[in-house]
């Protein structure tokens, strides 16, 4: 579905991504762990356009997206949640909401109502909050705005960053949940980033492991969590 | 009693103008970051094309919408023929520090006003000329007195109260508005959203230019026309706008109404000759006790 060949992202003389290859396959969570600074980030934030990649490809559903904008990437189906609970704090939770389907407002007018009442299901909490400016609500709220306003505009893959970081491990497990019931109802296919690797691994379906920018291991992900040399050398427990 | 009546009233209508000069800057700083020196250029452009339609047999309200039309085309082929491309990353090697980045796209707009000034005093001579108002000057009388406040002013006052209604409407309940708020606020987010970001920030640009072409119409009735004759309003609509805070256009017509009052209260009771000495005070204060501005938000650039 989502296919990276050889990706060299840099930053100035920095290299990020050093000829990274790998897939994302339909409906599966694919994760992609490692230390900090092994190019986690910047893989999905190259994927998403965010990024411009030195070299390289990234195929979507047989096509190449690489060069297009963002904003362009999104309308495709590929949704990026990027690290640190983005949101936009100064607007308020309905706001934050319905801008991830402004673009298919016109088109699909009655889906996109119908995708916005989803995410108030799915976290019954933003529903509560709705009025309130994002900045008010706490990391974990945060995050599940952050992945509703993503999911609203109906992506067939989301690109989700870190979404544990600071965050409680209870509020965790309820967002990596949601998640994973969401790839096994609707067939969403997730790109999991991670530095919780535990975390990670126990929810997804393929692993990949990078370390300063290579791909080391490329497996299912229960291979990957059963390996023990790996997880001693790349993650450290 | 009489003189203070009429300084209220000469100070709402230069107020209401102040505001919206203020109020186009702000929209194209949250939109854009950028300060636009070139706007009030861009509205003594179209004020001379609403001149020149009207002085060819044209009426004024034909006149009246073409300059607000064509301020807002003005404004958005700036941004794209001008100021994106100034943004494009990689382009241009010149903007690799920050500050630089910052400081490029507002000396562009200096460049742009001198531009447009020059191009005016080409096309219309530079000698000034007077520009009609829609509404009578005198004041309106009241058992038998006439009053300070003319027609004029009333509809000053209402078309900018009107114009600040529907921006605000505009800002706060369509897509479009949402979109521009976003972009203003977290350009990446807006992106990741599918916002289309050169898009809204070319229409900031369009609004922008309509409503300071609107401030050039309605000021020129009482100041004349020339290629520099709105230099000074740019000037105090700026102020206004740091004064109001740079990033709120609530604040941006707070501000406005302020250096209205101010300015007519000083030349009424004190001298003409005080005003800018006044407007500097009223700005030294505020940078003082609030640098991000009376109604500025936390983390705004300081200016």
């Amino acid at each position: 579905m989502l296919k990276v060949e050889n990706l060299v992202t840099r930053f100035g003389s920095v290299v990020a991504i050093d000829g990274v290859s790998m897939t994302a396959q339909e409906s599966k969570i694919t994760t992609v762990i490692g230390a900090n600074g092994a190019g986690k980030s910047t893989l999905l934030r190259t994927i998403s356009g965010l990024e411009h990649p030195a070299s390289g490809s990234i195929t979507w559903k047989g096509q190449s997206i690489l060069g297009k904008r963002p904003e362009e990437i999104v309308r495709l189906g590929i949704a990026h949640v990027p690290e640190g609970h983005a949101v936009i704090s100064e607007l308020s939770v309905e706001e934050n909401i319905s801008m991830g389907s402004l673009f298919r407002r016109k088109k699909y007018k009655s889906d996109v109502t119908a995708a916005i009442d989803e995410m108030y299901a799915l976290f019954p909490r933003l529903k509560e909050r709705r009025k309130q400016l994002a900045g008010t609500l706490s990391g974990g709220e945060r995050q599940m705005l952050a992945i509703s306003r993503a999911l609203v505009s109906r992506p067939q893959l989301l690109l989700l960053d870190e979404p544990s970081l600071g965050l409680a491990p209870l509020v965790v497990e309820q967002i990596i949940d949601s998640v994973n019931t969401l790839c096994r109802t609707t067939g969403l296919s997730v790109l999991l980033v991670e530095q919780n690797a535990n975390t990670a691994l126990g929810v997804a379906d393929h692993g990949i492991l990078l370390a300063l920018g290579k791909v080391v291991a490329d497996r299912p992900a229960s291979e990957l969590k059963a390996d023990a040399t790996l997880r001693a050398a790349y993650l450290g427990y | 009693m009489n003189t203070f009546l009429a300084a209220l009233s000469s100070g709402t209508s230069r107020g209401a103008i102040f505001a919206l000069v203020a109020l186009g800057l702000v929209i194209v700083w949250r939109g854009a970051g950028i300060v636009n020196f070139a706007q009030m250029g861009q509205a003594m452009f179209s004020t001379y094309i609403a001149s020149t339609l009207i002085t060819n047999g044209n009426s004024y309200w034909i006149a009246f919408f073409v300059a607000l039309l064509s301020g807002a085309v003005l404004g958005a082929l700036l941004d794209i023929l001008v100021m994106r491309p100034l943004s494009n990353k990689k382009q241009s090697e010149l903007l690799s520090s920050e500050s630089m980045r910052a400081a490029v796209p507002v000396i562009a707009s200096l460049g742009i006003l001198g531009a447009l000034q020059a191009l005016a005093g080409i096309i219309w001579a530079a000698e000034e000329r007077g520009f009609p108002a829609p509404a009578k000057q005198e004041g309106f009388t009241f058992a038998g007195n006439v009053l300070p406040f003319t027609s004029f002013d009333l509809f000053v006052v209402s078309i900018v109260s009107l114009t600040l209604l529907v921006t605000t409407l505009f800002f706060t309940k369509t897509g479009i508005g949402l979109a521009m708020r976003a972009t203003a606020l977290n350009q990446e987010v807006a992106k990741l959203s599918g916002i289309r970001t050169n898009r809204t920030r070319t229409i900031s640009w369009a609004i922008s230019g309509a409503a300071s072409s609107l401030a050039g119409l309605l000021i020129t009735p009482t100041s004349n026309l020339s290629p520099n004759t709105l230099d000074l309003v740019l000037i105090v609509g700026f102020t206004a706008a740091v004064v109001g805070g740079l990033d709120s256009p609530a604040g941006a017509v707070l501000g406005g109404f302020i250096l209205g009052m101010v300015i007519s209260f000083v030349t009424f009771y004190d001298t003409p000759e005080d005003v800018f000495l006044a407007i500097l005070a009223v700005l030294l204060l505020v940078l003082i006790i609030r640098p991000r501005g009376i109604l500025g938000s936390k983390d705004a650039r300081r200016v």
